[in-house]
């Protein structure tokens, strides 16, 4: 696992208040409803932070945040690098 | 004043070139229609409509995504003279067992002919549903078109029931407002005056979902009726992008918005302190504050993130309403810069007497409260006690309500409709108060507590349990639990924590939490509940539910079940 796939799992432990809840990067988040859609929008800010991209509205889908490693494959397919 | 004979004679008169909806995806994905072009789609969906058996006074139901072909189904379904109702989209984390017995639900209570899924709809969320022998479940697709003179053929629609809307619920059992072509018209008549609306120079920006009425009624059929452009972009990608509401304004000067209270501290807690700047809201004539209680201190948030923006003084409105009456009953004075009015009244004296003594601004044991504004045109209600009778200023009881956009009744539920209506008043079910004119909403009245012959607000206790910092806020609910010892109700709260293992700890916080609660309004409490986040049941529109909470409790808590 990456430091960057470390650090979103502790952040969104964090954000869904369950510290000690144990989530890898293959564990359903979002078609569990661990996150829910107010957090979504966390969660894309937080992902854009970790890979320096920009992650265009329309380019992502719920289904495409459900895991970490998702969220990272997903960053890496439709991010855009920061201006 | 009302210009048109129905909803579509006043979409047929929009200029054509006009751009009409623009659905705004990114900075790289947008599409924008004229009217004429929108009138163009309408008609093909109409066609489609007609095609499969829909003609006038048919029920359609509408479960597509938000966006330009939702919205001309929607059109299409009243250029026929049948009878539109949208019905919220699934999401990943719906059960479909759930969304089938809900979708059911209303299709039966509709008798709905047709019931319209865009192409990807999942099969298995409709897979076994059954829809009745009389409905047919339809895909959206193309059509070839229908002639103007063959779908202008339905004339004198004014009186016949425009749309249905359906009221938030936890339950597939929502409850289908109809509202006439006559009485949207003269409501969008209303607001257009309030709102000062200009066709030639405002713009509309939404991300409200289509099946709630100000996403609806404010974001759909008032552009739509005075030819107002409106920019839009989905509920969903907004929630996960909640800063681009400020990109779409600041790109397309738009001027005016409606929001529900949470968005006025969703949006700048999303937005880096960093970016702001590079927005301009100084097109933004107002953004109008309604659909939940509205509260000072979020509109103060919103307004001091975004100051340097451009964002006017006095931008930031409110208004008070209820599908039942099509959308609005109330709005602020848009032209006072500094905002809704505010009051503070004596809390105690409030609770007692439901009267409000007005103290001086932030004094000790006060209760703020902003104003919803004035009544618009053609509006009257009463402010009345448990008994009926007629309350002053100042006093607080249920609001009814009377005016010329009040709706048809609840569909095909008679029974229903008499409930809310008694001699020609409708029953809001909302508590309120008249000061200077003003309307001040406080709560619903079956959420009212009353202990001991006091009347305790659930909203007041709620938001002292929310400051606890080891409560996570916004997720408390506060209510009454007859005690027939007593004779009365008495207090409980359930509330969740901001993580699992502080419930190590609940003695020591259900002990502070009462301690506060009694300290700063003089009542105790009977039980606090301490629960695990999430614990909470939502309703559809993401607010803690009373009724299914308490079922919920009661199962976990039989002793709360006492006759």
């Amino acid at each position: 696992m990456t430091e960057e796939a470390k650090q979103m799992i502790e952040y969104i432990l964090r954000r869904i208040r369950k510290p000690t809840l144990v989530i890898d990067e293959n564990t359903s988040l979002v078609s569990s409803g661990l996150v829910d859609s107010m957090a979504l929008g966390d969660v894309v800010l937080t992902l854009e932070d970790l890979t320096n991209t920009r992650i265009s509205p329309g380019a992502v889908k719920p289904k495409d945040l459900d895991t970490v490693a998702k969220m990272f494959a997903t960053a890496q397919r439709v991010g855009k690098p920061r201006k | 004043m009302v210009r048109y004979r129905d909803l579509i004679e006043a979409l047929e008169a929009a200029p054509g070139e006009r751009p009409f909806v623009t659905s705004w995806v990114n900075e790289d994905e947008q599409e924008t229609v004229t009217f004429a072009e929108f009138r163009r789609r309408a008609r093909l969906q109409a066609e489609m409509l007609r095609a499969h058996g829909v003609t006038g006074g048919d029920r359609v139901i509408i479960i597509v995504p938000q966006g330009i072909p939702a919205m001309t189904i929607f059109v299409g379904t009243m250029m026929l003279g049948a009878v539109p109702a949208f019905i919220a989209y699934p999401n990943e984390k719906v059960e479909p067992s759930k969304y089938r017995f809900g979708v059911a639900g209303v299709t039966a209570n509709l008798s709905a002919k047709v019931v319209v899924v865009d192409e990807q709809f999942p099969d298995e969320i409709l897979g076994h549903v059954s829809l009745g022998e009389h409905t047919r479940l339809l895909r959206t697709g193309s059509g070839s078109g229908l002639g103007r003179e063959e779908l202008l053929a339905a004339p004198g629609q004014c009186g016949r029931v425009a749309f249905i809307q359906h009221s938030a619920g936890t339950t597939g059992l929502q409850k289908g407002v109809a509202l006439t072509h006559a009485a949207v018209l003269r409501q969008l008549a209303h607001l257009s005056q309030g709102l000062k609306i200009d066709s030639a120079t405002d713009r509309i920006y939404s991300w409200l979902p289509l099946y709630h009425d100000m996403g609806l009624i404010g974001c759909f059929m008032l552009p739509m009726a005075y030819h107002v452009p409106v920019v839009m972009q989905s509920p969903l990608d907004w929630v996960m992008h909640p800063e681009t509401m400020l990109q779409v304004i600041s790109e397309h000067k738009c001027t005016l918005a409606w929001l529900p209270n949470f968005a006025f501290q969703f949006v700048p807690r999303r937005t880096r302190p960093s970016r702001r700047e590079q927005y301009d809201l100084s097109s933004v004539r107002v953004i109008i504050n309604s659909a939940e209680p509205v509260r000072t201190s979020s509109m103060q948030e919103f307004q001091t993130a975004f100051a340097a923006t451009g964002l006017k003084a006095g931008a930031l409105q409110s208004s008070y309403g209820t599908a039942e009456n099509v959308l609005a009953i109330t709005l602020s004075d848009i032209d006072r810069p500094s905002g809704p009015s505010r009051i503070w009244a004596n809390g105690k004296e409030f609770r007692s007497s439901h009267h409000v003594v007005p103290v001086a601004e932030g004094s000790v044991g006060s209760v703020c409260f902003t104003s919803s504004g004035r009544l618009l045109p053609n509006h009257e209600i009463r402010i009345v006690s448990d008994t009926g009778a007629p309350l002053g200023e100042g006093q607080a009881g249920e609001i009814l309500l009377k005016s010329d956009c009040l709706f048809d009744g609840y569909y095909n539920r008679a029974d229903l409709t008499a409930k809310a209506m008694v001699d020609g008043w409708y029953c809001t079910g909302d508590l309120g108060f008249c000061v200077d004119d003003e309307l001040y909403v406080v709560g619903r009245k079956k959420d009212l507590i009353i202990v001991g012959g006091e009347n305790i607000y659930p909203h007041d206790i709620e938001e002292i349990a929310a400051s606890h910092q080891a409560v996570h806020d916004g997720r408390v609910i506060a209510m009454g639990v007859y005690n027939p010892d007593l004779g009365t109700e008495e207090i409980i709260i359930v509330a969740e924590v901001e993580s699992e293992d502080l419930l190590a700890n609940a003695d020591e916080i259900e002990r502070e939490i009462r301690g506060q609660v009694t300290a700063a309004l003089g009542v105790s409490v009977a039980t606090v509940f301490l629960k695990p986040p999430k614990w909470i049941v939502k309703s559809t529109a993401g607010k803690p539910a009373r009724s299914a909470t308490f079922e919920k409790l009661r199962k976990e808590h039989p002793e709360l079940n006492v006759d």
